[in-house]
Formats: C-alpha cells, sequence, structure tokens
C-alpha cells in the first residue's frame, strides 16, 4: 500500500507542474488554456532535439549538461507562450469568453499536428535515460530518478511562490487576477504582466515534459493531450488560480488514481479521474482552496 | 458577440446539412463508379493521423510495393492498380467517413484496416456497396462476428494467436500468469481468449486494465506484481508496451515478459530499454525477419523507401496481391463475383503461408509463431509447428 501512496504522489507532482501555470493563466485572465498541455509536450520535443544535437547517444551525460538543457527548453517553452498569448489570446482578450476557449481549442490542434510535421507521427525514444540506484524504505521501492524529479518539481514549486508572494512582479500578477482595470489604472502593465505569466507557466509545463521525456523515455506529439486534461482536473480540485491548492490538487488526484487502479482496477483510472472533475464542477467548483465566487467578483 | 455566434452555428449547421446530403447521395448510387474498363481501384483505411499514426505509412508502403510490381507486369488483364489512402486515425467516426470517401472515389475492393475498433464500423458501409474487404491487420474476433460475407481476415485471429500464447505459456511451464490489455476491441478480445484457455488448463490467471496513451503504468505494474507472475502477457500495442516493460523490470520484476503482435516493432525495444527489454517474446505472425527467403523483399521494400519495412507491411502488400489475384480469377471487378472469388482462393503464396479461407473467412492456420527479443531484435524462439 505505501508503494501504491508514493506511486501516487510522483505521478501527482507532474500533474501538479502542468497545473500550475493552467491555474496561473486562469487566475490572471480567466482563460482556460487548451494549449497548455501541449506546451508540456513541445518542452518534452525541445529536450529531445536538444540533447540529440549534443550528441549525447550514450548513459554518460552529465548532471550540468542535463540542467543546461532543462533552463534551455524552460526558455524556449516560454517564449513560445508568451508568443501564443500575443498571437492567438491577447487579440481576443475583450471578447467573450467562448471565443478565446475556443481559440486556445485550435492552439492546442496548431502545436500538435506541428511538431507532427516537423517530428514526425512515431513516437520518439530519449537519447538519455536516467539510471540511479532505487533505495528500498519500508518495502517501498523509491528510484533515485523519482527522488531527484520530485526534489526538482518541488523546488520550482517553491521558487514560483517566492516570486507570487514576495516581489513587486507577483504582487502585479495578483493584482490583476482580483481586477485588471483597477491595475491598469494604477499604473501596472497588464500586457506585460501577462507575457510574463505565461513565459513562467510555460516554462513550467515545458520543464514537466522534459521530466517526463527523460524518465519514461517515450514522447510522442500527442502526449500533452491527456496531462491537460488532468492538470486541468487537478487544478479544479485544488481551487482554480490558487497556486497552493493546485499544488495538493495534483498530488491529490495522483493519489487518487493510484489507489483507484490499486482497490478497483485499472480500467477504473480515467472514471475515477474524471468524475472527480464532473464532481468538484457541480459541488463544489470553486474546489479545495478555492475562494469563494462572491468575494472574487 | 451573441449575434456572431448565432450566425456561425447556422453556418455550420447548414454545412452540416450539405455533407451530410452528400453522404447520402452517394451511398445512393454506388454502382456508378464501378467501370469495367479503367483502373482497379484499391482502398486504403489506415491511421496517418492519431496515436497510431506511425503504421500508416508501413501499410501504404507494402501496399504500393506490390501495386507497383503488379503494374511493372502489366497489372490484372491490362488494366492497371491504383492504391487510394484514406485516414482512419485509429477512431471509428474518422473510419467511416473515411470508408465512404473511398466509396465515393469509387473504389473496387478494400485492403485496409488497422485498429479493429476503427475497422469494426466500416464493414457494413462497404458490404452495403458490396465492395470486398481484405483485412491485414485487424483481427479481433467481432469483426468475424458481423458474419458479413465480404469479410475476409488476411491475419491470424485473437483465438489463433491465444492458443499460440497459451501453448508457449505451457512450455514455459508457468503456473501464474497475468495478461494486461488496454481494454480496446482486439486486445481485449486476445486478453480474454488467452485467460480462458489457460484458466482450462489450470494455470491461474489474473487480468489488468491499463488505461492507452498515458506515460506512467506504475499503478498498473503494482496491482500486476500483486499476484506474483511468473509470466505477464502483454495483449496490446508497443508505445504502452514498451513503457509497461520497462517499468515492470524497474518494479524488480524478474519473471518472463511476453507481447502480442500489436507490439512487435523496433520501437518497443528503444522505449523499454536495450537491457530492459532483452528476453521478452512475442506471439506473432511470420514476417519476413523470420520468414527464409524473404531478403530479396526486405531489400526491395528498402530501396523503393529507403527505410525498413514496419509492423504490417507485408500484410498489407499480401493483400494488394490477394486482391489482383481475386479480381483475375473473377474477370473483373464486380463485387460479388471478387468476393466468390476470394472464398474460393487455394494455396496462393502469402507471408503467411499457402492462402486458403475457412467458412468464416479467415486464416485457416494462424501461423502464430514465438519471437524473442535478443540483441535488441526479435528473433525466432519457436515456430510452434
Amino acid at each position: 500500500m505505501l508503494q501504491v501512496l508514493w506511486n501516487g504522489i510522483f505521478v501527482g507532482s507532474f500533474y501538479a507542474l502542468v497545473a500550475l501555470g493552467y491555474g496561473m493563466v486562469y487566475g490572471v485572465i480567466r482563460l482556460l488554456n487548451f494549449a497548455h498541455g501541449d506546451l508540456y509536450m513541445v518542452g518534452a520535443f525541445v529536450g529531445f532535439i536538444s540533447l540529440s544535437a549534443l550528441g549525447v547517444r550514450t548513459g554518460g551525460v552529465g548532471i550540468p549538461l542535463l540542467i543546461l538543457t532543462l533552463v534551455a527548453t524552460m526558455l524556449v517553452t516560454g517564449l513560445l507562450g508568451v508568443a501564443l498569448e500575443r498571437l492567438a489570446y491577447r487579440p481576443l482578450r475583450g471578447s467573450s469568453r467562448l471565443s478565446l476557449l475556443i481559440t486556445a481549442v485550435g492552439a492546442s490542434f496548431a502545436l500538435e499536428y506541428g511538431v507532427r510535421i516537423v517530428a514526425g507521427a512515431d513516437p520518439q525514444v530519449y537519447p538519455v535515460r536516467f539510471d540511479l540506484a532505487a533505495l528500498e524504505v519500508l518495502g517501498v521501492r523509491l528510484s533515485g530518478q523519482q527522488l531527484a524529479l520530485i526534489g526538482f518539481a518541488l523546488a520550482l514549486m517553491v521558487a514560483l511562490h517566492l516570486l507570487v508572494s514576495r516581489t513587486r512582479r507577483g504582487r502585479a500578477m495578483r493584482a490583476i487576477a482580483l481586477d485588471p482595470r483597477a491595475s491598469a489604472l494604477m499604473g501596472i502593465d497588464v500586457n506585460a504582466v501577462v507575457s510574463q505569466t505565461f513565459f513562467i507557466g510555460s516554462a513550467l509545463a515545458g520543464a514537466a515534459g522534459f521530466m517526463a521525456g527523460a524518465y519514461y523515455g517515450k514522447i510522442d506529439f500527442l502526449m500533452g493531450f491527456v496531462i491537460g486534461l488532468k492538470a486541468f482536473t487537478a487544478a479544479v480540485i485544488g481551487g482554480i488560480g490558487n497556486i497552493y491548492g493546485t499544488m495538493a490538487g495534483g498530488i491529490l488526484l495522483g493519489l487518487v488514481e493510484s489507489v483507484g487502479t490499486s482497490v478497483l482496477g485499472g480500467q477504473w483510472r480515467d472514471v475515477l479521474t474524471f468524475g472527480v472533475l464532473i464532481l468538484f464542477l457541480s459541488i463544489r467548483p470553486t474546489g479545495l482552496w478555492g475562494a469563494p465566487v462572491a468575494e472574487r467578483a | 458577440m451573441r449575434h456572431r455566434s448565432s450566425r456561425w452555428t447556422a453556418v455550420l449547421v447548414a454545412a452540416g446539412l450539405i455533407l451530410s446530403g452528400c453522404g447520402n447521395g452517394l451511398l445512393g448510387d454506388p454502382g456508378g463508379a464501378a467501370s469495367d474498363d479503367g483502373p482497379i481501384r484499391l482502398g486504403m483505411l489506415a491511421p496517418r493521423t492519431g496515436s497510431e499514426a506511425a503504421i500508416g505509412p508501413y501499410m501504404q508502403n507494402g501496399a504500393q510495393l506490390a501495386i507497383d510490381e503488379i503494374n511493372a507486369k502489366g497489372g490484372v488483364d491490362g488494366r492497371m492498380l491504383e492504391l487510394v489512402v484514406e485516414d482512419d486515425a485509429c477512431d471509428p467516426k474518422t473510419a467511416v467517413a473515411g470508408a465512404n470517401k473511398l466509396i465515393a472515389a469509387g473504389v473496387h475492393v478494400s485492403v485496409g484496416g488497422y485498429c479493429s475498433g476503427a475497422t469494426l464500423p466500416t464493414l457494413p458501409v462497404f458490404h452495403r456497396v458490396k465492395i470486398p474487404m481484405i483485412i491485414p491487420a485487424a483481427n479481433s474476433y467481432e469483426l468475424v462476428e458481423q458474419k458479413l460475407d465480404n469479410v475476409f481476415l488476411i491475419n491470424g485471429t485473437g483465438d489463433q494467436q491465444a492458443a499460440a500464447a497459451a501453448t508457449w505459456i505451457g512450455k514455459q511451464r508457468a503456473a501464474s500468469v497475468v495478461v494486461m490489455h488496454d481494454n480496446t476491441s482486439a486486445p481485449r478480445d486476445m486478453a480474454v481468449r488467452t485467460q480462458s484457455r489457460l484458466a482450462s488448463t489450470g494455470v491461474k490467471v489474473a487480468v489488468e486494465i491499463v488505461t492507452p496513451k498515458e506515460s506512467d503504468y506504475s499503478a498498473n505494474v503494482a496491482v500486476a506484481l500483486r499476484a506474483k507472475p511468473d509470466l505477464i502477457y502483454w495483449t496490446g500495442y508497443f508505445q504502452e508496451g514498451g513503457l509497461i516493460i520497462r517499468q515492470l523490470r524497474h518494479a524488480g520484476y524478474r519473471g518472463a515478459i511476453m507481447v502480442g503482435d500489436g507490439a512487435v516493432s523496433a520501437k518497443l525495444v528503444e522505449i523499454a530499454g536495450a537491457t530492459e527489454a532483452a528476453g521478452v517474446f512475442a506471439t506473432m505472425t511470420q514476417t519476413p525477419d523470420t520468414l527464409p527467403g524473404a531478403q530479396g523483399w526486405l531489400s526491395a521494400y528498402k530501396t523503393k523507401f529507403g527505410q525498413e519495412p514496419g509492423p504490417y507491411s507485408n500484410q498489407s502488400y499480401d493483400a494488394v496481391r490477394l486482391a489482383a489475384e481475386a479480381v483475375r480469377a473473377a474477370g473483373g471487378t464486380d463485387g460479388a463475383k471478387v468476393i466468390a472469388a476470394l472464398a474460393k482462393v487455394d494455396g496462393f503464396p502469402m507471408f503467411s503461408g499457402p492462402l486458403r479461407f475457412t467458412p468464416e473467412h479467415t486464416l485457416s492456420s494462424g501461423g502464430f509463431q514465438i519471437l524473442v527479443v535478443k540483441d535488441g531484435r526479435f528473433t525466432l524462439a519457436d515456430p510452434l509447428t
């Protein structure tokens, strides 16, 4: 059972990392960015291409090189997110929620099939495989790479927390989330802050994609779709727009899937996930830790 | 805003009506396109987008190779062959739309069908206009259960594969087996049949179902390992298969692993990792790799397309050859005559051996054999004959 919980926490930390960007973007401009999962996919491919280009074909790759690739991947996906916002979402910011949503779905398809044209339909396999020794604690098998990835995901989340709660920029983001028009009147450059939000959210998704690629090994152009939906679910569970709630929501969703599979069987995994989504949307749309709607409006 | 969105809705609805109207019109008049002197059109539904998008080109290339060979020899009774390919995206709705497009394009014989779930709803579409279907890959028993006279399966059936799997598991003396599948048509069919065959021989069997297209199967792996299996049989496709093999090994599983024909691909080994995949068994129909004397075919394929053939390249090649043979025997492309000619084929040489159909229009012998991954490649372990 402990093993099941550990598996859930590990998967959940990926969901959380992707869900954070989802939640941040929603929090700031009230847009469900359906292309967010595809930025995760793009991150996996950027990492794949740069690692391959660096000629790392064997397992003897140093940690510095991996971190360098990760940073490069985050930069590229971050900029892509900014470009996406500039080209597809900003022109529609004043219009109805529905047209933004449809544009987001379109952006998602554009990214998926764009990558398909560049990288092909075949799944690709990462040239580097993390292989660290596994250790057993209380009968639970923890692999070194799992610990490293969870540690890294936590570090990114803490960095995000500090950014949003302790810096001027973070304060501006929170202000826009509360009231974009008043923020503009107060002299906040709304467009710049929205761009920064997209940059950070997309960079986090790209980092998650790269880490998933390096850990699981297989990447393909549709890999972002399901995780995008699950990140959305995680964000809804935690309270969309609430950073800490979203992190907890991701871990919780991972645990629901893992325990559900173990108790009910694997065929129930997605039924549970999306059942939870429907349950929350209908009974408690603000999530476990979200602010009540009345206060937000 | 409101105006604009309702106007768009109206446009969409109108477009939908026009499209569906077209579909009916074409279905209502199938005979118009089937002239008896122009080129012989072979239609192929294969996944070119979606999760199985990698398979489409392998099938298309295999079919094209056969067509070019036959045309180089003057075609069939002086008529050239022509391949028309439509994408089915491994998705039932897309597949039905694709089947209607093929019929509209005037195809005479269908030589496609990979995902059983997507192929199934196209059966009645082709049946209605009496187009013979030679299905190179899809092999769920559900296809046979439709009892349609125009449907011919040239891949071994799920039951034949399950029999091969059970025979090999018996030879391995495995006492406890876990069968894993992805809950789609053919893999589920194969898993259920393997399970019932094994259960009748007294082997302890558990079934574990996974969700396809995920990356993390650690939860399923943990459940499977609780049964303490000696052998785990994955009946699904290669992408999930590679991940499952890797995650099983990393979870400390040391027993045997076997995969079904949908997972036999060089990519499976790549995804799982060479160390993790070493020693993995597979139930598979005969392929050029494991057939003596297929070297010429392999090199012809490589010269033409600049890459190795993949899964179902050779079955698609055979489907086209068989279609040409049936049209020749029927003396034309009349659907009913071609269907009758197909049912009568006896001893036509194919990769899977001399062809004869059972009354159900499946192969009389599945020709499944056991492969094993050695030095990163699938090689013959036991021909099971």
